[in-house]
């Protein structure tokens, strides 16, 4: 089901001030997708969800789901949570510890009076679905953290809502098992028609799962769009930034060239994806440290850079190298086998694909 | 929401704002009325007869030693027996969670008598094998002292000095210390440089709590001090107001007045303390256990000092009292002794109008009571932890403030306002004393089951589609049921052998059990006492299991729905 948000906006008052949690915000999430809401803690990405589900009333807009409008502030109406048909899956995944796994994964059922043996056969189905087949009888606060994450979601889907609501169930588990679940968590959601509206500040978690992702801040949307086009693609400084590790350089646009932006700036003039920016106005360069490719020998083509290695940090994968550009320190990520000492003196080559304009 | 929150809480104000304060007001009124008749005529009559009077000195005195040292015997054995069972190997560590919870189980009165059935000068079982054996001229020990209350009372305040003292003993971070021997310092300079003053705080709170129960006290003075003419301010207030032909209300009042400011304000200290000992707690790292100091020789010697201490707080008394119930008059166990036995007190405990009907009251108010004051508890408790307003927080000082109430003050508070009241020598008077006076003990527990109760727990059910009411019927409830049982027992117990408060408060047909025990004492009659006496412990020892198991029923029903 398709979620529209229309002006809403969320107040604090903490010590006289008033804080925006959530700064007129407009955004429409289409169905049956995995979108995620992604920022810095405290950007207003919980209190979204939290309106959306109902457990926080907006101070100001509109919130519908599919045909339904469940908050409205001029029309007065507010759908409390219980009614809303939705699923969550809490931060502290919220499993009740005097009930077993069974009565965890009943509980929506048993709400709405569904008949015993078919809530029977419904949390079996679902048990097994999230691989927890046989658990029924376990108590819930016997379970590991994924296998409690896994009860969380089984609870959220059993009752099939249309939209199922993530806010950061993963940063709970350790790294390895966190990497584990989002990969079975992308599995279960595939396979299912559902909505699913997903909190996170890990932006690999982002990009990993999402079919769309909104970068918030400050209360507000920043951008939206699919992961590629956030990673590759962004148009704001802010998520270019946060999305992944980048080298932001001042430049000034020079001209348009066919498919080109031209722009001048401490790595000397540079070739880059085409950005309706006037000429002559200032940008920020950002180029992503896996796209600065050391050329062995002597580099050609375009927007070829000479530096100078000023560290070398082994990571195991890769190489960390800081080179030296003028005023410029750009962070670049090379193949360990590539022989390399500090203060050599090398050639490198930027791709304009790559090369990415944002505004400042 | 908000409106409905703000008005509970402004109404569990009023409610907690009339039982806690309204008898220090009425004390405070009091101490500048002429009599209980009298009541709003000022005069300051009573503070210079009662602050003029050469006895009210030697009372003081008697107070402040007895009050002190029953402190610093109970600090100094309850931080002896926490350092054994947090850092040494020491055996049978179950001893020490036994000897911490024991105040649930023998109530001070009953552990106060025992010990003037073994150590009383004139037929003291202690004393007399002692004298047979050493071949004395007189009884080497006596109990009715100054010494032998000092003693008394530091045995029974010691199992709640070591609740405070023993987590922060077990939350100590062991590096501190080592940091300290690897700058060069020795075993006792760390301890008297870094061990001891990190945990200052808990020491510190765990005296002066000590403090204010010793200024509280009226058991252990009333058997063990009165006997011997040695009064402290809890058993001269006492006999103010109980003994001779014209009990003085306003004289006791405006002596309770400066019983009272200083208690809260020890209390008051107790709690700066104690929040900077959690502060002290928190900076301790976490997930180092600490290193075992091996005993080697002096573990069996310390370990028989730690059973010997089991042996006279637990066994002792019991065992003294159930043989004393059945032998016809005090005499040192022997086999004349076993062939005298008999049931004749506790028949004669039982065919006691008297008795059966303290009996009736208390378990009355024990059961009433506290199942009221856990109903009122639970909402002052849901405020406190989950509204937080600045409503909420004098709610939270409110409640705590009964904390430092010394019954029998707070009592003489009660009778000037229930004077003016049908209440007066009802039942009812007693019920609405002992919530007061014991609210916090209800509110604690239920606190703390509160703060269990995350957030999210309530949410993910309003998610599932529950309504608020399914939700606090199956998540809220349930989860708070473990926390709702012991705050039950708490207080159940608790009023089951109330006697500071009662032995104000009680008048003919309102007897309860400890009141009729100490008037079996005051009349020496020693083996209905000891009957009388066990059949209590048996009550309150009832009441727990019997808690626990109904605790335990609502559970499993939970999980079986």
């Amino acid at each position: 089901m398709e979620i529209r948000i229309q002006g809403v906006s969320k107040y604090y008052f903490s010590g006289g001030k008033t804080i925006k949690a959530l700064d007129n915000v407009d955004l429409t999430i289409p169905a049956n997708q995995i979108f995620t809401l992604l920022g810095p803690s405290g950007c207003g990405k919980t209190t979204l969800l939290r309106c959306i589900v109902g457990l926080e009333a907006p101070d100001t807009g509109e919130i519908s789901i599919g045909d339904e409008v469940v908050w409205s502030k001029e029309k007065n109406i507010n759908v409390p949570t219980e009614k809303r048909g939705l699923g969550m899956v809490f931060q502290t995944y919220a499993i009740w510890p005097h009930m077993n796994v069974f009565d965890n994964v009943a509980y929506p059922l048993q709400i709405r009076n569904v008949p015993r043996d078919v809530i029977r056969q419904r949390v079996a189905k679902t048990l097994s679905f999230v691989h927890l087949e046989g658990m029924e009888k376990r108590p819930a606060t016997k379970l590991s953290g994924g296998q409690q994450q896994r009860v969380a979601l089984a609870r959220a889907l059993v009752a099939e809502p249309k939209v199922i609501l993530f806010d950061e169930p993963l940063s709970n588990l350790d790294a390895k098992l966190r990497e584990e679940t989002r990969k079975e968590l992308r599995t279960f959601l595939g396979k299912l028609k559902i909505t699913a509206v997903y909190v996170t500040h890990d932006r690999v978690e982002a990009l990993a799962l999402s079919d769309t992702i909104a970068i918030m801040r400050e209360g507000r949307i920043i951008e939206v769009g699919d992961p590629k086009k956030i990673y590759f693609d962004a148009n704001h400084r802010f998520v270019a930034d946060f999305i992944g590790r980048a080298n932001l350089v001042k430049a000034t646009v020079r001209a348009h060239d066919g498919d080109h932006t031209v722009v001048d700036c401490g790595l000397g003039t540079i070739a880059c994806q085409r950005r309706d920016i006037p000429t002559g106005s200032e940008a920020t360069l950002c180029i992503r440290p896996e796209f600065i490719r050391i050329a062995r020998g002597k580099a050609g083509g375009k927007n070829v850079v000479n530096g100078r290695v000023e560290s070398l940090i082994f990571i195991g994968e890769a190489y960390e190298v800081e080179i030296r550009v003028g005023d410029e320190l750009l962070l670049a990520k090379i193949d360990p086998d590539v022989d390399l000492k500090v203060g050599n003196t090398v050639n490198f080559s930027l791709d304009p694909a790559h090369c990415l304009l944002v505004s400042i | 929401m908000v409106q409905t929150r703000s008005k509970l809480t402004l109404s569990l104000i009023l409610i907690v704002g009339v039982l806690t304060l309204g008898p220090v007001v009425m004390l405070l009124l009091g101490s500048f009325s002429k009599g209980l008749t009298a009541f709003g005529s000022f005069t300051l009559e009573k503070y210079i007869e009662a602050y003029t009077d050469p006895a009210f000195y030697e009372v003081i005195v008697n107070t402040i030693v007895f009050v002190l040292g029953s402190s610093i015997l109970a600090t100094g054995l309850a931080l002896f027996l926490a350092y054994l069972n947090n850092r040494t190997d020491i055996p049978f560590k179950f001893l020490f969670k036994i000897i911490s919870i024991l105040p649930m189980m023998i109530p001070h009165l009953l552990f106060a008598v025992s010990w003037a059935l073994l150590l009383n000068p004139s037929n003291g079982m202690m004393n007399m094998v002692l004298k047979n054996v050493l071949g004395l001229e007189s009884a080497p020990f006596n109990i009715y002292s100054l010494s032998g209350m000092v003693m008394v009372e530091g045995l029974l305040d010691m199992p709640v000095s070591y609740l405070i003292i023993a987590p922060a003993m077990a939350s100590f971070d062991v590096a501190l210390e080592e940091s300290s021997r690897v700058f060069g310092a020795g075993t006792w300079r760390t301890l008297v440089r870094v061990t001891l003053p990190v945990l200052r705080p808990a020491i510190l709170a765990a005296f002066i709590l000590g403090l204010v129960r010793g200024l509280a006290s009226f058991a252990v003075p009333s058997v063990l001090g009165m006997p011997g003419r040695v009064n402290v301010l809890s058993t001269y207030l006492y006999q103010m107001i109980a003994t001779g032909f014209a009990p003085d209300y306003g004289k006791a009042a405006a002596i309770g007045m400066s019983v009272l400011v200083t208690s809260i304000t020890l209390i008051i200290v107790y709690r700066a303390l104690t929040a900077e000992s959690e502060k002290y707690v928190t900076i301790a790292g976490r997930g180092y256990r600490p290193t075992v100091i091996e005993l080697k020789a002096a573990k069996i010697p310390l370990f028989t000092v730690v059973g010997l201490l089991s042996l006279i707080l637990i066994v002792l008394p019991v065992t003294v009292l159930f043989y004393t119930s059945l032998v016809p008059y005090s005499m040192v166990p022997s086999a004349r002794a076993f062939s005298l036995m008999s049931w004749k007190h506790w028949i004669e405990v039982v065919q006691d109008p008297i008795s059966l009907l303290s009996l009736k009251n208390s378990l009355f108010l024990g059961v009433v009571g506290a199942t009221l004051g856990v109903l009122l508890s639970i909402f002052v408790a849901y405020v406190i932890v989950k509204v937080k307003t600045r409503a909420s927080g004098v709610l939270e000082s409110l409640s705590f403030l009964s904390f430092s109430f010394p019954g029998i003050v707070i009592g003489v508070g009660f009778m000037w306002f229930f004077v003016q009241t049908p209440l007066y020598a009802t039942i009812w008077a007693l019920l609405i004393g002992y919530i007061a006076t014991y609210l916090p003990y209800g509110i604690r527990p239920l606190a703390s089951a509160f703060v269990q109760v995350h957030a999210h727990l309530e949410e993910s059910s309003l998610v599932c589609g529950a309504s608020p009411l399914t939700t606090m019927r199956r998540i809220i409830i349930p989860l708070l049921i473990p926390g709702i049982v012991s705050a039950w027992i708490l207080m159940a117990s608790m009023f089951v052998r109330e006697l500071t408060l009662s032995v104000v408060l009680s008048r003919p047909g309102t007897e309860v059990l400890a009141v009729q025990i100490l008037r079996f004492a005051d009349d020496g009659l020693w083996g209905r006492l000891s009957a009388l006496g066990i059949i209590m412990i048996f009550i309150s020892t009832t009441l727990v299991v019997l808690a626990t198991l109904i605790g335990g029923k609502l559970k499993a029903v939970e999980s079986e729905a």
